[in-house]
């Protein structure tokens, strides 16, 4: 990491180019995106859902709120939220992978969840909403993915309402030596093969495994967020840290 | 892992509570009527704060303690004598229930939640048939009345098994002549005081 080059990035434990790395995730959410809640239960048996509950608890949404759900995916955390804010408040799915957000809409409909949301394909470092735009910004297992961390934060400031707060649901750095080497060896053996077998593609697992690992720990984290502007920024370490959730106002 | 214990409760009960009103069919009008307003309800006995919100078509569960409509305060025994809605003033004087915020949105979910009525025999003849829909819910009926005589029957030897078995607490003549005597005793202690006031002076 430290002999990076200034125009390339990481690509799980690659470096490539900066200008690569949207093409290069691109690729491995398209070819996930059909089984990616099936992969999601399997891969977490089934927590993910109490982690992105966790989020939504967090949040303080209320009814008439205007919420940013980014690299919403599939639309779970979308789905929380539609229900809470209710007939007079509005969800915006967001999401820079054309696939993702197609299996979202879908599922999404299918939960009959119409009313209030709104899609929208969008790069979180250049978000294209006005400025004090949301309550609510959430981004759930995106952050990691994004090649200009820093300018993705700055970008959310600028469109979150003063009061309103950012929530960062990400892997992060466990707690704990021996659940480190547990999870090792769970994410890079086993998962992998899981993928190959669930999803048929076990190259873009490994990738997820990889980028886990590069993504900054909680405090650096924190400390990118503070540097965006963010205030009172906290974080919750879930399942012993292997996920964080990040939380900053903007006052 | 302890940590995501409440989302779980939350999102078993949310799922439970959409099943049930989704079933009774008298609920989309009560609904209307609280949609978009939440109670927050904290039992003694729990850490956790559960905050009730309703939408058009279901009750949404979450932990949180975020500012809400309207809090209850109280333990679980409370909780369960608040199906008398006549005890409400009591236990309020009593201290057992602390209400804040809009005690019409307390009244408006508890109304709510009593009058769910789930119109389980109807669902389950769509699978089932009539006749056999029929026959489990009295097979049920049954099983409940079986279950809270036990439950009676048990507690009403616990309290035999206390008292006269193990002598652990009173009967109830132990404890009105305990009573009287302790009464008997504060008057005794009062004439005294007032005795001894005057002679001071």
């Amino acid at each position: 990491m430290t002999d990076q080059q200034p125009d390339s990035t990481h690509f799980g434990f690659k470096t490539v180019k900066q200008t690569e790395k949207v093409s290069l995730v691109a690729n491995v959410f398209h070819s996930v995106a059909a089984k990616y809640d099936l992969m999601n239960d399997v891969m977490s048996m089934g927590i993910h859902r109490l982690w992105k509950r966790f989020t939504i608890d967090c949040s303080g949404v209320r009814p008439g709120h205007q919420v940013l759900d980014l690299a919403g995916g599939t639309g779970d955390i979308t789905a929380l939220f539609s229900k809470r804010v209710g007939p007079t408040g509005k969800v915006i799915l967001a999401d820079i992978n054309e696939s993702m957000l197609n299996v979202g809409r879908d599922k999404l409909r299918d939960l009959g969840l119409v009313n209030n949301i709104d899609y929208v394909q969008a790069n979180a470092e250049a978000l294209p909403f006005a400025d004090n735009s949301f309550d609510i910004i959430s981004i759930g297992f995106g952050l990691r993915n994004v090649t200009d961390k820093d300018a993705a934060l700055r970008s959310m400031y600028r469109v979150l309402k003063p009061g309103g707060r950012l929530l960062v649901l990400e892997f992060s750095k466990p707690e704990y030596e021996w659940l480190s080497k547990v999870y090792d060896l769970y994410s890079f053996k086993l998962l992998p093969a899981i993928g190959g077998l669930v999803a048929n593609d076990k190259e873009s697992y490994q990738y997820l495994a990889e980028s886990i690992r590069m993504h900054p720990d909680q405090d650096t984290l924190k400390q990118m967020m503070e540097t965006a502007g963010f205030e009172h920024v906290s974080y919750h370490n879930l399942t012993g840290g292997i996920v964080a959730l990040h939380k900053g106002y903007k006052f | 892992m302890l940590s995501l214990v409440p989302q779980l409760i939350c999102a078993t009960l949310e799922k439970v509570l959409h099943k049930v009103v989704a079933m009774d069919p008298a609920s989309p009008a009560l609904l209307q009527k609280i949609q978009g307003k939440q109670l927050a309800l904290q039992l003694q006995e729990l850490p956790w704060r559960f905050v009730l919100s309703a939408t058009t078509e279901s009750l949404l569960l979450n932990q949180h303690n975020e500012k809400v409509d309207c809090v209850i305060s109280t333990d679980l025994a409370t909780l369960q004598q608040l199906n008398d809605p006549g005890q409400l003033t009591r236990l309020i004087k009593q201290d057992k229930l602390q209400i804040d915020g809009d005690l019409q949105v307390a009244q408006q979910f508890s109304s709510l939640l009593q009058q769910l009525d789930p119109d389980w025999q109807q669902h389950l003849s769509g699978w089932l048939g009539d006749a056999l829909a029929h026959k489990v819910a009295m097979a049920i009926k049954q099983l409940q009345l079986y279950i809270q005589t036990q439950l009676k029957q048990l507690e009403h030897a616990a309290v035999e098994l206390a008292q006269d078995e193990l002598a652990l607490s009173p009967t109830q003549a132990e404890m009105n002549q305990f009573s009287r005597d302790v009464s008997q005793l504060q008057a005794r202690l009062d004439q005294l005081s007032r005795h001894n006031a005057f002679r001071q002076e």
